[in-house]
C-alpha cells in the first residue's frame, strides 16, 4: 500500500495535510490531517476580565475576527443580562456582513478560482484575467472598508464592546457606502455567473446540514439552529447537547456529529435552509445560475457563497440606509457585573459559530467554550473525501490531487479556527 | 530581485490577511519582490534558497523551532510580523501554569494524545536572531511595507522607542486616566497613531512594551490617582506576558 500526501495544502487558511492510502489503484483511506498546532484559546480566556474575552477570541481568526468578537460580546451580554439598542444590533449586523463580503471574495477568487482555470495562484490570473481580479479586489476591499467603517479596522475591529459601540461612522459615510454597496451587488452577480460557468463534479454529501434561521430574514446575527434533514430547530444555548465533539487521533481539531451523523455548515446549508428568505435580487441570480434547494453537492458551497455576496451587498446597502434614516444611539448601555453563563451564536462566513462564557461575580472568566464552523465541518469533509475519492481514482495523480483539493477548498476551511 | 518567503507559525493569519488587504497596492508591492513561497495565497513548495524570510506567529512546537533554525541558516534576513511573533502576543497567554492542564481543559482526557511536540509559547526572538520587527495585532500594512523596504535596502531596524502617549496627545484624545480608566498607552510602543484610543477604547498594549517605557513611573501614576496598581500590571499581561520588562 502506498500513501499519497499533500503537505500544507495551499490556499486555505492554516496548515492541513491530505493523506490518501492507495492499494493496487484502489483508494483504501483518505484523511485530512490538521497539523496546525493546538492553540488552547478556551483555556486562555480563563482568568481574564470579561471585557478582554472578545479581544482574545477575536484572535482565533484573522479572516473572521469580526464574527468571533461579536459572538463573544453577545455571549458576555447574555451572561450579564445586557440588552443592547436596535442601532447597536444594526451596526453589528453590518460588521458581520462586512466579513461575509471580505471572506467570500477572498475565498472565491484568491483561493478557489485558480483551481478552475488551471493556475497555481491569483498572481498569474491577474495577468491573464485582469478584469476578474479587479472585480474580486473591489468586493473584498468593500467588505474590508465596511468593517473598518463600523469597527475601526477590518482585522480585529476595535469599537464593538459589551453594550454597544465606542464610536460610530458619520451618516455621510454610511450614505456614500450605501451607493457603493448597490453597485457591488452587480459585481457580485457577475461572480455568480463566473462560478456557475465552472464545471462542478456530480457529488452528493451524505451529511446533515445546520444553520441559524430567524423569522423571515436570512439569519446571520441571531435565531435558532435548524437541521435540514431532521427538521428540528433548537435554541443555540443547547449547542453542546445537540453537537457532539470528539477528539480524533490524526487531528488537532475535534470532530463533530449531530444526531450521530456528520454535518455541514456554511453557505450551502444556509441557502438550503433560508432559500425563501434571500432578497429577491439574490434569488433571481441564484435561479439563473441553476441552483435550487435542496442541493446536496458540497462543491456548490462556492456558488452559494457567490449568491450570498449578492444578498449581503444588497442587505448592507439597506442597513446603511436604515442607519442614516433612523435615530437612536449605539453608545454602550450601562450594566452591572454578576456571575453567570452566556451562550451566543452567529453565522460566520464559513458557518455557525458558537461561544459560551462563564463569569464569576467580579466579571472574571471561569470557563469558555468555542465551536467553530470548520471544526464542525471537518468530519463531514473527511466523509465526503472518502466518498468522492474513488470516483476520481482513475485520473492521473496530479488531476486526482487537484480534484480532492477542490473539494477541500469548497469547504473554505479555516484550520486556525478549527484548532482554536 | 529579492526572493521572499512568508511563513505562518501559531497565529490567526491576521497579519498575512493584512498583507492581502493592501488591495490597491498588493500587486504593485509584490511586483518588486519575488514572492517565492506564500502558503496562504499560492500552491507550490518552499524553495531551497531565498533572501528574506517573513515570519508570522508564535513558536509553540518543536517543529517551529526546527523550521526557524532552517530559515535563519538559509535567509540573509529574517523579518517578524505581528504581536505573536514579536512579543509572544495572545498565544503567550498559554505560558502561565501547566500546559498539560490546559490540554486537559480543552481536549479532556484525550489531551495527552494531541499535538506531540507542543512547547510553552515563545516569541521568535527567543529562538533565533531577528533582523526586523513589525509589531502590532494586527500589523499595519504601511508599516510592513516600510520595514520590508528597509530590509531590501539594508537599513537598520528602527521600530519607534517611545510610548504612545505623545502621539495620543497629538491626536487630541481625552486621556482615559482623567476618567479613572486604565489605558496601556503609557507603556506601549508608539507607531499606531493611537488608533484605538481615538476610537474611544483604551490601549491594550498590542505593539509591545516601549523601550523608553517606565513601569515604575506608570505604577506611581495609578497610585497617585487612587487606582489599583495591579489593574495596570494585569492588563499588560494580555499581550506582554512573556516580556522581560514585566518579569
Amino acid at each position: 500500500m502506498t500513501t499519497l500526501t499533500v503537505e500544507h495544502v495551499a490556499r486555505i487558511e492554516g496548515h492541513g495535510t491530505i493523506s490518501v492510502d492507495v492499494e493496487a489503484g484502489v483508494v483504501r483511506d483518505i484523511r485530512m490531517d490538521i497539523v496546525e498546532p493546538a492553540r488552547l484559546f478556551e483555556s486562555m480566556v480563563v482568568g481574564r476580565r470579561y471585557d478582554e474575552a472578545p479581544i482574545i477570541t477575536s484572535r482565533i481568526c484573522g479572516i473572521c475576527s469580526p464574527n468571533h468578537a461579536v459572538t463573544t460580546v453577545k455571549a458576555v451580554e447574555a451572561a450579564l443580562g445586557v440588552v443592547v439598542s436596535e442601532r447597536t444590533t444594526l451596526l453589528r449586523q453590518l460588521m458581520v456582513y462586512g466579513s461575509f463580503l471580505q471572506n467570500h471574495a477572498t475565498h472565491l477568487y484568491l483561493f478557489a478560482a485558480p483551481d478552475y482555470v488551471g493556475l497555481p495562484s491569483v498572481f498569474p490570473l491577474a495577468r491573464t484575467h485582469p478584469d476578474v481580479v479587479a472585480r474580486a479586489l473591489l468586493i473584498k476591499k468593500l467588505g474590508n472598508e465596511l468593517t473598518s467603517m463600523v469597527g475601526g479596522r477590518s482585522v480585529h475591529p476595535v469599537t464593538a464592546v459589551i453594550g454597544g459601540f465606542t464610536a460610530e461612522p458619520p451618516k455621510a459615510e454610511l450614505e456614500a457606502f450605501a451607493a457603493r454597496l448597490h453597485a457591488a451587488a452587480d459585481a457580485a452577480a457577475e461572480t455568480v455567473e463566473l462560478f456557475a460557468g465552472f464545471g462542478t463534479p456530480e457529488f452528493e454529501t451524505s451529511g446533515e446540514m445546520l444553520a441559524l434561521t430567524s423569522g423571515d430574514t436570512y439569519a446571520i446575527y441571531d435565531g435558532d439552529v435548524c437541521a435540514l434533514d431532521a427538521g428540528w430547530c433548537k435554541p443555540v444555548e443547547q449547542y453542546r447537547e445537540f453537537i457532539t465533539e470528539q477528539v480524533v487521533g490524526h487531528s488537532n481539531a475535534k470532530h463533530a456529529t449531530v444526531d450521530g451523523r456528520t454535518f455541514l455548515v456554511g453557505a450551502l446549508a444556509r441557502l438550503n435552509l433560508s432559500w425563501d428568505r434571500l432578497l429577491p435580487t439574490a434569488r433571481v441570480v441564484a435561479s439563473r445560475a441553476g441552483i435550487r434547494p435542496v442541493n446536496r453537492n458540497s462543491f456548490m458551497n462556492n456558488l452559494c457563497q457567490a449568491i450570498e455576496l449578492v444578498d449581503a451587498a444588497e442587505r448592507c446597502a439597506l442597513l446603511c440606509e436604515r442607519l442614516v434614516d433612523e435615530g437612536g444611539s449605539s453608545q454602550p448601555v450601562g450594566y452591572e457585573l454578576r456571575a453567570g453563563v452566556g451562550t451566543a451564536a452567529t453565522e460566520a462566513p464559513r458557518g455557525t459559530l458558537y461561544h459560551t462564557v462563564s463569569l464569576d461575580a467580579s466579571g472574571v472568566v471561569t470557563a469558555g467554550n468555542v465551536s467553530t464552523p470548520t471544526a464542525q465541518n471537518l468530519a463531514n469533509l473527511e466523509a465526503d473525501m472518502r466518498a468522492f475519492a474513488p470516483t476520481v481514482a482513475g485520473l492521473p495523480e496530479a488531476e486526482f490531487v487537484l480534484s480532492i483539493e477542490q473539494l477541500v477548498r469548497a469547504y473554505d476551511p479555516c484550520l486556525s479556527c478549527a484548532v482554536h | 530581485m529579492a526572493r521572499v518567503v512568508v511563513i505562518g507559525l501559531a497565529s490567526d493569519f491576521g497579519c498575512q490577511v493584512q498583507m492581502t488587504n493592501m488591495e490597491d497596492d498588493l500587486l504593485d508591492v509584490l511586483g518588486t519582490i519575488d514572492l517565492s513561497y506564500w502558503q496562504l495565497a499560492s500552491s507550490g513548495h518552499m524553495p531551497a534558497s531565498y533572501d528574506i524570510a517573513v515570519v508570522e506567529g508564535a513558536v509553540t512546537t518543536v517543529e517551529h523551532v526546527e523550521l526557524l533554525k532552517q530559515l535563519r541558516s538559509t535567509a540573509a534576513t529574517v523579518l517578524t510580523i505581528g504581536a505573536c511573533a514579536v512579543t509572544g502576543g495572545i498565544p503567550g497567554l498559554a505560558s502561565a501554569g501547566s500546559l498539560e492542564k490546559r490540554f486537559d481543559r480543552v481536549y479532556g482526557n484525550g489531551g495527552d494524545t494531541v499535538a506531540p511536540g507542543r512547547i510553552s509559547p515563545l516569541p521568535v526572538d527567543e529562538v533565533i536572531e531577528v533582523d526586523y520587527h513589525v509589531p502590532g495585532c494586527p500589523i499595519q500594512p504601511h508599516e510592513f511595507v516600510a520595514t520590508l523596504q528597509r530590509a531590501l535596502m539594508g537599513l537598520s531596524d528602527r521600530p519607534p522607542r517611545e510610548p504612545l502617549c505623545a502621539s495620543c496627545k497629538m491626536a487630541e484624545n481625552v486621556c482615559f486616566y482623567d476618567q479613572g480608566r486604565v489605558c496601556l498607552g503609557l507603556m506601549t510602543r508608539s507607531g499606531c497613531g493611537a488608533k484605538c484610543v481615538s476610537l474611544g477604547r483604551p490601549c491594550t498594549g498590542c505593539r509591545g512594551i516601549a523601550d523608553d517605557a517606565n513601569l515604575e513611573a506608570a505604577q506611581d501614576l495609578l497610585a497617585r490617582r487612587g487606582m489599583r496598581v495591579e489593574d495596570l500590571t494585569d492588563a499588560l499581561t494580555l499581550y506582554n506576558s512573556l516580556s522581560e520588562a514585566l518579569s
